[in-house]
């Protein structure tokens, strides 16, 4: 773990997060969680508890697919790789995100001589 | 996309259930694993890896629960839960479940069977295109009608008579100045002939149809050709039938070679043009199709005519039905109009009526349903007993909502458990309904055998012998089962969830702390009490209803007849007019008796026209020489052509004069029996004999009969009409046309034994002639009172169900209320009451309960009774006995349902009831 605590996943952001884990390349469910850690240098905290229903509601959705396959180290194991439908909600996401990010940050670095 | 992965997943997790699970599983190991093999690359030991893999993953369990929700399948899993958990709650209680699900079955299998038949004979309308826009003819006038000879349906009602018959001539009139309407048609069902094919005679039900009959009720037969008006322009020019499916396939075999067949109809060759489609009744009925179809030009070839004028041309016998499609967007009162001048005009042309006689008035009225004669007979009797099965089917209802909510407070403590556990209350009152919708579901089920099995029995059990025990076809009505299983969920619903809902509102702790507090124990009785109440006042309805029907097919076969009905068998003999003339007729009868006499183990015989209560009647003018007479009466009574030995064979005594004998021929003085009521009408006190009648004859013609003996009164068409003024005539001198003749047989034999003797006998006068009709005259008495039975049995049966819902549902709720207060009876009985005090006092709780209901029940019962008085006999619908009784049976029921319950509180041991809580 890293010298800050790691931040807690806000609601309903897990989805988005797998999404673009899985838009990078397959992945199977651990490599999804690694990934995360990795591009977030570890400052986010996944409870993996709540994965894998993230997993299986995506695909429930039709946004990723899942497949057997190999793992690195010779395992069978589910990867996961994102669909058409899936590519544009994750834009969408990102989109909706990106704007909501702009606003609270706006708002949360405004002066009091802006007002 | 999404919609279809969506619905892939969810179907996937439905039938693959164990193969996902497996993967689910394979998934996670994989995600430990491999964890653990990181964690341990960081210098963990194995053991200690796995351990923390598995604990920061959670439990496999629970992630297979998950995926199965984030499939969607939760809901189905619970559904499935709730259905295992249901079922074993009925299991553990098969009484309950069997109460409850036995009752709602037989409460929706009795509705749907009797709404079912109902539906089809007063709704159905006939199987043929635009039905709705026949029109049936119909004629009504009063008693001094001009019509006097009519074949077919007649009525007297208040308002005058009426009748559905037309003369043939009136018919040609009506069709040929007809504007208003379409093509006007007619047939007539011209009874049972004698068909014979391949040797092999049978008798069927036949209807003779006018040539534009087919064209105009716009059916097309599913084989060959329709009668056409080709076929019905000259008189017997085209022996030609049409036969009804089920004929065909009865007779042969759904063969297409049968068009062109030649058959025997009456001892004349016919020709089979064409089948009928499969839902073609005719149209006079809904309900039953006669077999073979032929047409009008044929009636005085095939019909026994009964009197000597041609059917197609005399205009004073009335017999044909006529009815007409209405033309569009045209005026139905124009029409009637416009067709009573025709008819008018023709009677006034072709009958002469004399000055006080009256011209009789066209009606029109809906031809949709043929001659409607079904819903004629049977409408009363169908809505009786309609009322009577909704009153068992919320009898049932009531039972099914009693029986939920005994144990939904018996069930009080569980659901506070399983609130407490955590469970939501949404998920409780799903289980609830899951379980009592599960108990509705079971009650149709059970309930749709009992209406098909219901079904058939009432069926046969109203089938008409007459019509050789055709069995009317009702097609098993879906609608109205739907109905009635709608009403069975929706009781089951709405008691199953209201109980659930209260106890899911109490505080947790409450639920859990009440066991035997008495605060509350009234108001929580006060429901379950209500519903007895009100099954109580139900079931008093029903056992009322129950006696007055006993009591009233007790009281018919009380009735002494006037004539001795054991060992009396009947048949009837229809001898072809074509083979017979009247004097021929007589001769035959007359070698017919003789052979009957000479048979082994006839003890008596003799031939009459008419059998005794066989709701057969002839009614003939009777107008006394030198009475004077009251202007309004009457001048007709009934009449029977007998033969010498009547008297003796039915065991009627002669009170005067003499019998007929073998001296009174067809050449001597015309003498006649009269009856004693006939005697006391127009001689009163004095000595009838000697004096002399007029009767007519088919012509018209005044005939003068002299009075010879005075016979014993006798019931006649049926028991319950007192014995009508009679008069009997010789055989050998009848004023009209002798006719189908019935044979009645005095033998101690059975019937079995003595029938190949008759028909034997019979043969030897004439190989050709069938026995028609056998039965014997018991059989016959209960034939005619097949509905007084049919009542007697179905309501009698009725009451028992109500007695048994009724014990179940006080047996039930005194047995809660004594468990309910266990506590405080211990209270009671430790501060000094005695066990026979507590036992009247449980008692007494049920009884006025009972009592309650037992006096709302002879409320409904006597605003009700107007509906059944007309169907009773010998009684008055609140007759006061029946009322008496089936209170007191109610009551000794209730007593003897908490009899059990209030043992058991009196035997209450203080010391262990106090430490009951």
């Amino acid at each position: 773990m890293g010298n800050e605590s790691p931040i807690d996943l806000l609601q309903g952001t897990l989805d988005m997060l797998v999404l673009k884990a899985v838009s990078l390349g397959p992945l199977h469910g651990y490599g999804v969680l690694l990934r995360i850690q990795q591009i977030s240098q570890n400052r986010l905290e996944i409870q993996q508890g709540s994965l894998y229903p993230a997993l299986y509601r995506l695909e429930h959705e039709g946004w990723i697919a899942g497949e057997w396959g190999q793992s690195e180290n010779k395992r069978r194991a589910r990867f996961y790789k994102l669909t058409a439908a899936g590519r544009r909600r994750l834009e969408n996401e990102a989109r909706k995100w990106n704007q909501f990010a702009d606003v609270v940050g706006s708002i949360l670095s405004a002066a009091p001589e802006q007002v | 996309m999404s919609l279809r992965s969506r619905t892939g997943t969810l179907w996937c997790a439905l039938t693959r259930r164990t193969e996902l699970d497996a993967q689910v599983d394979e998934e996670l190991r994989f995600h430990i694993e491999s964890y653990a093999e990181d964690l341990m690359r960081r210098g963990l030991g194995r053991e200690e890896a796995m351990r923390r893999a598995r604990a920061e993953l959670g439990s496999l369990a629970a992630a297979r629960e998950s995926a199965r929700q984030a499939w969607g399948t939760r809901w189905v899993d619970e559904l499935r839960g709730d259905l295992r958990y249901a079922l074993r709650m009925l299991a553990k209680s098969p009484g309950f479940a069997a109460i409850a699900i036995g009752s709602l079955a037989l409460g929706i299998g009795a509705n749907t069977a009797i709404f079912s038949i109902a539906k089809h004979a007063l709704l159905d309308r006939l199987n043929v295109p635009h039905s709705r826009d026949l029109v049936l003819f119909e004629w009504t006038g009063n008693r001094n009608a001009v019509v006097h000879s009519i074949w077919g349906m007649f009525d007297r009602g208040l308002d005058g008579s009426y009748s559905t018959s037309f003369s043939y001539p009136a018919y040609q009139a009506l069709r040929s100045q007809n504007r208003s309407l379409e093509d006007i048609f007619a047939f007539k069902d011209a009874g049972r002939m004698n068909i014979t094919v391949d040797g092999n005679a049978e008798v069927v039900q036949s209807e003779l149809v006018s040539g534009n009959y087919y064209q105009q009720l716009e059916v097309k037969p599913e084989l060959g050709r329709a009668i056409g008006p080709e076929d019905d322009a000259k008189p017997g020019a085209s022996p030609v039938i049409v036969i009804s499916d089920a004929f065909w396939s009865r007779r042969f075999g759904r063969s297409s070679s049968v068009i062109g067949k030649t058959v025997t109809v009456n001892f004349i060759p016919m020709t089979i043009i064409g089948v009928n489609p499969p839902g073609f009744t005719g149209a006079k009925s809904v309900q039953t199709s006669p077999e073979i179809f032929a047409p009008l030009a044929m009636a005085p070839q095939l019909v026994t005519n009964p009197w000597r004028t041609s059917l197609l041309e005399d205009p004073k016998h009335w017999w044909v039905i006529v009815m007409a499609r209405r033309k569009p967007h045209a005026s139905e009162a124009a029409a009637q109009a416009e067709l009573s001048t025709v008819l008018h005009n023709v009677i006034q042309t072709t009958l002469q009526p004399k000055p006080d006689e009256s011209i009789p008035r066209l009606v029109l009225t809906d031809g949709s349903r043929g001659l409607n004669e079904a819903s004629y007979q049977l409408q009363h009797p169908l809505s009786v007993l309609l009322a009577m099965t909704g009153l068992v089917l919320l009898l049932a209802c009531a039972n099914m909502a009693n029986l939920l909510l005994a144990r939904a407070t018996a069930r009080q403590r569980e659901m506070s458990v399983r609130l407490a556990l955590g469970a939501g209350r949404s998920r409780i009152l799903r289980q609830s309904l899951t379980e009592s919708i599960l108990l509705s579901l079971c009650g149709g089920a059970a309930g749709t055998i009992v209406a098909v099995l219901g079904q058939q029995a009432l069926l046969q059990l109203t089938a008409d012998p007459e019509s050789g025990g055709s069995v009317m076809h009702v097609p098993f009505s879906w609608g109205v089962f739907a109905f009635t299983l709608g009403l069975s969920l929706l009781t089951g619903i709405l008691f199953g969830i209201a109980p659930a809902l209260q106890a899911t509102r109490t505080q947790v702790r409450s639920g859990l702390q009440d066991t035997t507090h008495t605060v509350t124990r009234r108001r929580r009785g006060y429901a379950g009490k209500t519903i007895v109440g009100f099954q109580i006042a139900i079931s008093m309805l029903l056992v009322a209803g129950a006696g007055v029907f006993l009591r009233t097919l007790i009281n018919l076969n009380r009735i002494d007849p006037g004539f001795d009905t054991h060992n009396l068998v009947l048949f009837a003999i229809r001898p072809p007019a074509s083979h017979y003339s009247p004097a021929q007729t007589a001769e035959l009868i007359q070698r017919i008796e003789e052979r009957l006499k000479a048979t082994p183990g006839v003890e008596a015989e003799s031939a009459a026209s008419i059998p005794l209560l066989a709701d057969d009647n002839s009614f003939d003018d009777f107008t006394p020489v030198g009475v004077p007479l009251k202007s309004n009466e009457g001048r007709g009574a009934s009449d029977n052509w007998v033969g010498d030995d009547y008297f003796a064979t039915m065991r009627i005594p002669l009170l005067a004069g003499r019998a007929f004998n073998a001296h009174d021929t067809a050449t001597s003085e015309r003498v006649a029996i009269i009856n004693l009521a006939l005697a006391q009408e127009y001689w009163g006190k004095t000595n009838p004999i000697g004096r002399t009648f007029h009767t007519s004859d088919d012509q018209n013609q005044t005939l003068t009969y002299t009075i010879v003996g005075v016979c014993a009164n006798t019931r006649y068409a049926d028991l319950r009409h007192d014995p009508p003024p009679q008069f009997f005539i010789s055989y050998r001198q009848p004023p009209d046309t002798l006719r189908d003749m019935t044979f009645n047989v005095r033998t101690r034999a059975s019937l079995d034994a003595i029938v190949p003797l008759l028909r034997t006998a019979v043969q030897r006068v004439d190989r050709d002639l069938p026995l028609d009709n056998v039965r014997t005259q018991t059989e016959q008495i209960a034939e005619i009172t097949t509905t007084e039975r049919m009542f007697a049995d179905l309501t009698g049966g009725f009451g028992v169900l109500a007695l048994v819902l009724a014990c179940i549902g006080i047996y039930g709720v005194m047995a809660y209320s004594v468990s309910q207060r266990t506590n405080e009876i211990g209270i009671r009985m430790a501060l000094g009451a005695q066990p026979g005090r507590v036992l009247r006092m449980v008692l007494g709780e049920a009884s006025w309960m009972s009592i309650l209901g037992v006096i709302a029940g002879a409320g409904g019962a006597l605003a009700l009774s107007r509906l059944i008085a007309s169907m009773l006999y010998g009684l008055k619908a609140y007759d006061p006995a029946t009322f008496t009784a089936s209170a007191a049976v109610l009551l000794l029921v209730a007593l003897a349902a908490s009899w059990i319950p209030a043992r058991r509180a009196a035997g209450i041991d203080p010391m262990r009831a106090l430490r009951h809580e």
